[in-house]
């Protein structure tokens, strides 16, 4: 791969002394003059009919400016619910924490004084908070239609994948493998909270929101309340995280725009830990149960997985699993069925349907190894996709590679155990590994870019950084294709006044799409100024584009890793250190390294805290949550973090900016399951249920 | 948070007698030392008091000082300040080590000894408002319910684990509490300090409305004394002990004259294990000697569903630290 100028040089965010001092002004940070505050009020019911609200003497209360319920308030969140199930207060609720009612007032403290003066009369209904009971015939329906959710044909049928014959491909093994295994429900838990401050001037609106796509959340809020795109203005220059949660518009933007309507002042809303917690949503639970056929030599022949998922309340995104796309295999079939409960929403978290899929079939994969006497990463190396779901060539494919220089890396051969649970004890090593991979496709964004008399470059586009360093990125990519450094180039972002639309950043997209939308409008400025000059004095020549490209056909564009992680656990204790963690990753060029190592260090980190810690608990006989918040979910802290060493194979990648493909969700897909390996190489027993925590460790080892 | 008042006492008898008056016009009222875990409480509406009595307006009460041989230690010294206190840390480390496990240094830095010492339990049901004993209800829901962190001993009819680092701590050193009430003061023993549910399941001490923690005592130190404190954490900082153990040993030689040995988050109290005391007392501190003691460590032990791990866990803590202390 040619080497560049500015693309591949590891440069530091422009926007990071800002961040670091202080100066940033985040959405929270913002007050703007007769600015109201509001809360939220929270079904404490699971499962509950509304029979009357009362908010009278609420609303008598000095200082209460206005009151939302479903009563004054009747809009659809669009976005909460791909099924259009979902208003912003429901009745009746489908969980606790399920809004009720939302008040603004003078201050947060008046507003929370409103709330608990604000009487509900409830019926309560019975609820649900597992996937299994909730699948039983008899079990109360959550929603008209019953408790399984729609698959993509919007039929209440599960999501089937099928190629070959899986009855045939199990025929055909000398040995077949059975196992189940299980995910819990945890929180992105990004570090800042639900935030959104609206405020009407005449028919406009205007939103300060914390979003990882302004664009998007601008369309939304416009589709929700049923007002011209035109008329709403989204701004959210620095974001504190989002990790998927913060994709399109949240219940929070509509509440805040109805309550400042209604009282005809700017509203501040801002969710506490706990409500981000549990009336956001968090990464969907799974109880999967895997068939495998393999010949004594290792080939594969099948693949069978029939899976639950945890919906939750409502059905905000796929619910669906992924994972087995990285074996080849001819004989596959995958059945997925969504299934509501009245528990927290699931939906987006990084990959969604990647890390808890692959700690499911990662870990049986490495069982067939071991079984078979195979080293797990040479059993890798031989049933690895070769072709996209074994029929679509892949556009680049390092795989392989991560395998290979990742293992160097990790010293593998070294710390592998051959025999499981070898150890002397009582603090006994062990290393395992695993694999993963991403789409990258490419897709439809915007740009613009200006040039002025004084030489200065501008480039307007829509992002507002959800702590991938987007920015940054924009810029080297523009400075690059223009042949100046970083510093020439001044970028704006963050606001739908001044930005065009830009894809949103989710699904690991921003590089890949608007990063194309980038090059294309400087080649177009570039194009102007050989044919007019550049500019002077008063002049200006404006180039902008918006990509449009066809879907490849007869390719796939995929991110591929692999992840290597060393253990020590105390058999007598059941505690677990992760004592050393190389993470190899083939995203086509990397166009920031510095940052791209950040993303890559941060969701191994991630990874390692959804394998050992993070689950959200329900109390069964009330079915209200336990552990909501950073302390109750054990997030990982610095002194839980071991230092992980990054590997990048570079692949000659066709397509995408500079060869660039898709980073920063790929990142935490095969963390989980390379832990949960170097936990069976180090005590010989497998732990089949994420979290792996303390009690199942002594649990398996008593 | 619901709206309070906040008054500032210029020593502890007008803190005390500040409680005494709020209780007299019907009103609730609760200390703050260093706050940190109390105003999440107020916030949270776990606690709803009228009258916050803020304890930090009084000078001098964050002091290690040696009086008549007793090591005397102002309850509102803070962890971090009694972590890193020369005389804690050479003579009663156990104690220095306790401090120095709670929290995070940001809470470290902000909380007391003695806040830490009175510090409500972390149930998540009582964190969660659920109307259980410690809230003021009649039932304790980990019985049936989500018990992995609760009690293995002591339990009933609350299955509370009491939450504090330093309490085993200073139950190992011996230590004495002086109460400072509005209508005098008194001394006791710090494991006559704790109690049990079926005294009082709402609380977990035998603090009056309008008594105050206010120093506490440890004996002179003696030659040849070591200690420790392990604590088991779930994550590396910022989690209260899964279990924990607290251990002091008097040496002759090679060979323990006394021992005391106090557990943490296995009970609503700090719990002593006498059976361990007694078998160590007189002997050479081997690996099957501290094998005996983990196991005399769980005798009578009654894990609930879920909480079944942390009897193996402890019998292993007991063994490993004194393993560590005898080496």
């Amino acid at each position: 791969m040619t080497p560049l100028k500015t693309v591949g040089h590891g440069t530091h965010r422009i926007d990071a002394l800002q961040r670091v001092t202080g100066g940033a002004k985040y959405t929270g940070d913002i007050h703007l003059p007769g600015m109201l505050y509001a809360r939220v009020l929270r079904s404490p019911h699971p499962h509950a009919r509304i029979r009357k609200i009362d908010v009278s003497k609420a609303m008598a209360l000095p200082g209460v400016k206005a009151i939302l319920t479903s009563e004054n308030c009747d809009v659809t969140w669009g976005s909460g619910d791909q099924l259009n199930q979902r208003r912003l207060f429901n009745n009746p609720v489908r969980f606790a924490g399920d809004p009720v009612a939302s008040i603004a007032a003078i201050d947060r403290h008046v507003a929370e004084d409103a709330m608990h003066l604000i009487d509900v009369d409830y019926e309560v209904l019975p609820f649900l908070t597992d996937v299994e009971e909730a699948m039983k015939p008899g079990a109360v329906a959550i929603h008209e239609g019953g408790n399984l959710s729609l698959n993509n044909q919007r039929q209440p049928q599960p999501q089937v994948y099928k190629r070959g014959n899986v009855a045939d491909g199990l025929k055909a093994a000398d040995r077949v493998f059975e196992d189940n295994f299980t995910s819990a429900h945890h929180n992105n838990a990004q570090l800042e909270m639900r935030v959104s401050i609206a405020e009407w001037k005449g028919d406009k609106l205007t939103v300060h929101a914390a979003t990882q796509g302004i664009a998007n959340c601008r369309t939304d809020i416009a589709r929700d309340l049923k007002i011209p795109v035109d008329n709403v203005r989204v701004i959210s220059e620095y974001m504190g995280g989002g990790f998927g949660n913060k994709n399109q518009c949240q219940d929070s933007d509509l509440m805040a725009a109805m309550l400042s309507k209604q009282s005809g002042a700017p509203v501040k809303l801002e969710f506490t830990r706990k409500e981000d917690f549990v009336a956001v949503h968090g990464r969907w639970s799974s109880r999967q149960s895997y068939k495998v056929g393999v010949k004594n030599d290792g080939t594969l022949t099948a693949i069978q997985l029939t899976a639950l998922t945890g919906a939750g309340a409502y059905r905000k995104s796929s619910c669906d699993l992924s994972g087995t796309e990285i074996y080849q295999v001819p004989n596959l079939e995958t059945t997925v069925s969504p299934v509501y409960t009245n528990t927290a929403v699931a939906a987006n978290y990084r990959a969604p349907a990647y890390p808890q899929g692959v700690f499911g079939i990662e870990s049986l994969m490495d069982d067939v190894a071991y079984a078979l006497k195979m080293d797990p990463m040479e059993f890798r190396l031989k049933n690895m996709t070769r072709k996209f779901r074994d029929q679509t060539a892949y556009t680049s494919i390092g795989l392989e590679e991560c395998i290979r220089k990742g293992a160097a890396t990790f010293d593998w051969k070294k710390r592998w155990n051959p025999t499981p649970g070898s150890g002397a004890g009582p603090v006994k090593r062990g290393a395992g590994m695993a694999m993963g991979m991403f789409g990258s496709g490419l897709g439809r964004s915007s740009a613009v870019v200006r040039l002025d008399g004084q030489g200065q470059y501008y480039l307007h586009v829509g992002v507002t950084d959800c702590g991938t360093a987007a920015k940054t990125t924009m810029g080297l990519i523009a400075a690059e294709e223009l042949g100046i450094p970083l510093e020439k180039v001044k970028v704006v972002w963050g606001d739908t006044d001044t930005c065009p639309y830009s894809v949103g950043e989710s699904g690991s997209r921003t590089t890949v799409q608007t990063g194309m939308a980038v090059i294309e409008a400087v080649r177009d400025l570039k194009k102007q100024i050989a044919e007019k000059g550049a500019p002077k004095g008063n002049e200006v020549l404006t180039a902008m584009a918006t990509t449009n490209p066809q879907q490849l056909q007869g390719e796939s564009r995929n991110s591929f890793a692999a992840h290597f992680a060393e253990v020590e656990v105390n058999i007598e204790t059941g505690h677990v250190i992760v004592t050393k963690f190389v993470s190899a990753h083939d995203s086509g060029r990397v166009v920031n390294p510095l940052t791209a190592q950040s993303q890559v260090q941060g969701g191994a980190i991630q990874g390692i805290g959804m394998a050992l810690h993070e689950e959200l608990l329900y109390d069964k006989r009330s079915g209200l949550p336990l552990n909501a918040g950073y302390y109750g979910a054990r997030i990982m802290t610095h002194l839980d973090a071991p230092s992980v060493d990054v590997v990048w194979v570079e692949t000659d990648e066709p397509y995408g900016p500079f060869g660039a493909k898709t980073l920063g969700e790929p990142t935490i897909i095969p963390t989980v399951a390379a832990v949960a390996n170097a936990i069976y190489n180090a005590i010989g027993r497998r732990v089949k249920s994420l979290p792996i925590t303390r009690d199942k460790i002594l649990g398996v080892l008593a | 948070m619901k709206a309070f008042s906040n008054v500032n006492p210029k020593d502890l008898k007008d803190a005390a007698s500040q409680l005494q008056q709020a209780s007299k016009k019907g009103q609730a009222a609760t200390i703050v030392g260093g706050g940190s875990d109390v105003l999440g409480m107020v916030k949270e509406r776990l606690v709803t008091p009228d009258v916050l009595v803020n304890l930090k307006s009084i000078r001098g009460l964050d002091k290690v000082t040696e009086q008549r041989g007793e090591i005397v230690i102002g309850g509102l010294i803070t962890l971090d300040a009694l972590s890193r206190d020369p005389v804690i840390s050479k003579n009663y480390n156990v104690l220095a080590e306790a401090a120095g496990h709670v929290g995070t240094p940001q809470i470290r830095n902000a909380g007391t000894l003695a806040g830490n010492v009175c510090q409500r339990p972390w149930c998540w049901y009582f964190r969660n408002g659920f109307p259980c004993y410690k809230n003021g209800g009649k039932t304790c829901f980990s019985i049936t319910g989500e018990n992995e962190f609760h009690a293995i001993f002591g339990g009933g009819p609350s299955f509370i684990v009491h939450p504090s680092d330093t309490a085993p701590a200073l139950v190992a050193l011996d230590a004495k509490f002086r109460i400072v009430g509005s209508s005098g003061e008194r001394t006791i023993a710090a494991a006559d300090f704790f109690q049990l549910p079926t005294d009082n399941p709402a609380r977990e001490n035998v603090l009056a409305s309008d008594e105050i923690l206010a120093e506490i005592r440890l004996p002179a130190a003696k030659n040849n004394t070591r200690g420790t404190y392990t604590k088991i954490m779930d994550r590396e900082a910022w989690t209260h002990a899964v279990i924990s153990v607290a251990a002091v040993m008097e040496m002759d030689g090679q060979v323990c004259k006394s021992a005391r040995v106090v557990l943490g988050g296995v009970a609503p109290i700090p719990w002593r294990v006498p059976k361990v005391e007694a078998l160590l007392t007189g002997k050479r501190i081997t690996p099957e000697l501290a094998a005996q003691a983990g196991a005399a460590a769980i005798e009578g032990a009654r894990p609930l569903g879920k909480n079944q791990y942390k009897v193996p866990l402890t019998q292993a803590v007991v063994k490993q630290t004194l393993m560590a202390l005898g080496a």
